[in-house]
């Protein structure tokens, strides 16, 4: 495993995290957060996770992107 | 610096930055209060506003060293502008998607050709020509010039985009926290907006490091296969 495998497994464990964040941020209701249950705004819900999910979902793929162009001009060099 | 400790710096950078993403995002759902008007929509803002702080930060530095690398001729500003400028298109895009997403709910329209949407759509174009640029001139030395034009031309669009809310009628606020008097969001979502503001500029220089350490790595094999064929 070479240091842009580690580095791009790292990057996909700490996204997964992130992602699992944002899911669960409809289920716990203990936190302050959980006035948003009582909202009832509905539809600006939708808007706020698929924000959020944008956000890091743009950032991940710029990451593997680079991890990819990295590796692959590493392979070329070694060559 | 060399380009190990480059790539390594990156690497780290990244890290610490996604890290800090990961707990901006625990903050926004769990921690900050929930804006009285606006309710759930309003925590768009602690992703849209630093992506566009970090849109801004990454076209200024691609600027600059776009203006650095016409004076002097470095090729390594260039690869550090077009490093900076890819930045920016991944921070604008994340701006410009986001920033619609609140709209729909605070203003009820996804767009409208108000003077800030419309200026930043602007910043992103310009800078999409800016790729468009480098790879359209069969002469690559040309198109790295006629590029940094375009990123400083596209930079001077940057003070506008913050200036356009108090200069024209907008539907965008004011700013909140750029502002004579000091910021005027309360506490705790000041903390968050500025823990993200951290969180976005850390990821972005942990990445423009890895993408400037790609753009090293490809000028050396291009110089190794012109040695090759020579």
């Amino acid at each position: 495993m070479n240091r842009n495998q580690i580095f791009c497994s790292l990057v996909t464990g700490i996204s997964f995290l992130i992602g699992t964040i944002t899911l669960s941020a409809q289920e716990i209701s203990e936190f302050p957060g959980a006035q948003l249950a009582t909202q009832g705004l509905g539809r600006p819900y939708w808007h706020v996770f698929i924000a959020y999910a944008i956000a890091i979902g743009i950032v991940f793929f710029w990451v593997v992107s680079i991890g990819r162009r990295l590796s692959q001009i590493e392979k070329k060099i070694g060559n | 610096m060399s380009s190990k400790k480059i790539l390594l710096a990156g690497t780290v950078l990244a890290m610490i930055g996604l890290v800090w993403l990961g707990a901006v995002y625990w903050m926004s759902f769990f921690w900050v209060s929930t804006e009285v008007t606006q309710g759930i929509a309003q925590r768009i803002m602690y992703v849209h506003v630093p992506a566009a702080w970090t849109s801004f930060l990454a076209f200024g530095l691609a600027a600059l060293f776009s203006a650095v690398y016409l004076w002097l001729r470095d090729e390594r500003l260039d690869r550090a502008a077009v490093s900076a400028a890819e930045g920016g298109m991944v921070f604008a895009t994340i701006m410009l998607i986001t920033g619609p997403l609140w709209g729909k709910i605070a203003w009820g329209t996804y767009w409208t050709w108000e003077p800030r949407l419309t200026l930043t759509l602007l910043l992103w174009f310009i800078f999409l020509g800016y790729f468009l640029v480098r790879s359209s001139t069969e002469n690559p030395e040309r198109g790295k010039r006629h590029a940094a034009v375009v990123a400083i031309i596209g930079a001077l669009d940057i003070p506008f985009i913050h200036l356009s809310v108090i200069w024209f009628r907008s539907l965008h606020p004011e700013p909140v926290v750029i502002k004579a008097e000091g910021p005027t969001l309360p506490g705790d979502m000041l903390t968050t907006l500025l823990m993200s503001f951290g969180a976005f500029t850390v990821l972005f220089l942990g990445l423009f490091l890895l993408r400037y350490s790609f753009e090293n790595l490809r000028s050396e094999l291009d110089t190794r296969s012109r040695h090759a064929s020579v």
